[in-house]
């Protein structure tokens, strides 16, 4: 399972989003039910990172 | 805050379910039965009702139904039932300095603040975009903030009350909140008014408003800067409020225009020659801020159509109607939504009457008719 925080990043790709219930091999509609996406929106407002004096 | 008393919010959006966890501030895309199966298992948990049900239905083996009602419990519905909000620790062990180095007025509207900024680093992160609204230091001030660095934290006071201080690599949360309280300020509406805060630029032209979201690169400020040059409003850029009643509210910062665009908005806006540059090493880019015209604080507006919009060399013009579902997951990461459930409830309704676009464009004329036509709802 690898159902991890993803707080944050607007760089989350859909296969890092996209989840798997189980494995049911020949049970296939168990597998077609079993995916879903899991999104976290930003924990707080938040601008554009564009600063000068934040190259670290 | 005690899990029993969180709750979800579940919303059918083309033929699957979007289910929010209050108490993991997570939003879920499943299939309409696992969602039911789901909101069960939350409230009820009656484990093999819900999986004689589901063997019936799918006509599959008792166990096979059992172990999958099993799995949704483990690895959805316990995780979101458990995991507790974060409670943000403010570092209090500071001092305010007790003079600073920059003093600045800004009008916004009717109302002026004062911002006190201890060194460059701090005006540095926030004066650039507000630079075209600053006065003269005026008779009255409505608001006051103090922003200071202590500890390797910049903080922010506002009017004597501490709003937080952030670490360096979380510096766009502390402009994010500086912006938040700007707008709490001006339209006089506590955070839970408001409905969630979208990276994106909008715009306004009669009584409706539309969100152009994409990317950072894409051209979402070229594009705004283009659109505001042929008679549309611009209503904010990178940080759009939205608040409960579902209208969108100006905010005044500049619009970020990388040197790059030059050639295609200096015809439009030849004062950006002169206007101060901004050197973003990290970011391998040069920006100038382009005031926002005709800003009307008074007015606030309806959005009916998200724009993912996208400015490639090698496709002159490119529009279609994208799911709202591929929309909302690019929406979602890059958004903050208020986690107060009503409010959920409100996006998620909204979002559902939501039309979506994709607009892949070379060709400004074109990219700028279609908008036009978006908003006569004829294209």
């Amino acid at each position: 399972m690898k159902n991890q925080d993803k707080n944050t990043s607007k760089d989350i790709s859909r296969k890092e989003a996209l989840h798997k219930i189980g494995d049911y091999g020949k049970y296939a509609a168990l597998t077609a039910l079993g995916t879903y996406i899991l999104l976290n929106p930003k924990k707080a407002q938040a601008a554009s990172p564009t600063n000068p004096n934040t190259d670290f | 805050m005690d899990s029993h008393l969180s709750s979800i919010v579940l919303k059918e959006i083309e033929n699957k379910s979007v289910v929010w966890f209050q108490n993991s501030n997570q939003y879920l895309i499943l299939e309409n039965v696992v969602a039911e199966i789901v909101k069960k298992l939350y409230y009820e948990n009656n484990i093999e009702e819900i999986a004689k049900t589901l063997k019936k239905n799918l006509a599959i083996p008792f166990e096979k139904a059992f172990d999958f009602i099993i799995d949704i419990d483990e690895q959805i519905v316990k995780p979101n039932k458990t995991i507790k909000k974060s409670i943000l620790v403010q570092n209090s062990d500071f001092t305010i300095p007790s003079s600073f180095e920059f003093i600045k007025y800004y009008q916004i509207a009717q109302k002026v603040m004062k911002v006190s900024y201890s060194s460059e680093f701090e005006l540095s992160l926030i004066h650039p975009k507000f630079a075209h609204l600053e006065v003269t230091k005026p008779k009255k001030i409505n608001f006051s903030f103090q922003t200071f660095n202590n500890t390797d934290h910049t903080y922010l006071v506002l009017d004597n009350e501490l709003i937080g201080s952030w670490s360096k690599k979380d510096i766009h949360y502390f402009q994010g909140k500086f912006s938040m309280k700007i707008i709490e300020s001006v339209y006089e509406k506590l955070e839970e008014k408001w409905m969630g805060i979208f990276h994106a630029s909008a715009i306004n032209h009669q009584e409706d408003s539309m969100l152009i979201l994409g990317d950072s690169g894409n051209g979402k400020s070229t594009s705004l800067a283009l659109l505001q040059a042929h008679g549309f409003h611009c209503i904010a850029d990178d940080f759009v409020p939205i608040d409960d009643a579902k209208n969108i509210h100006s905010f005044p910062a500049g619009i970020s225009i990388k040197k790059n665009s030059f050639p295609i908005l200096l015809d439009y806006y030849p004062e950006l020659k002169s206007s101060a540059e901004y050197h973003y090493e990290r970011l391998n880019k040069i920006v100038h801020y382009l005031p926002p015209k005709n800003i009307d604080y008074k007015k606030s507006f309806p959005c009916k159509t998200l724009i993912f919009i996208k400015y490639d060399d090698n496709i002159e013009f490119e529009c279609k109607e994208i799911s709202k579902l591929n929309a909302f997951e690019n929406l979602i990461p890059d958004s903050w939504i208020s986690s107060i459930s009503n409010n959920v409830t409100v996006f998620l309704n909204w979002f559902s009457s939501l039309s979506c676009y994709q607009l892949t464009y070379s060709n400004n004329q074109l990219m700028i008719d279609s908008v036009r036509k978006l908003f006569k709802n004829d294209l």
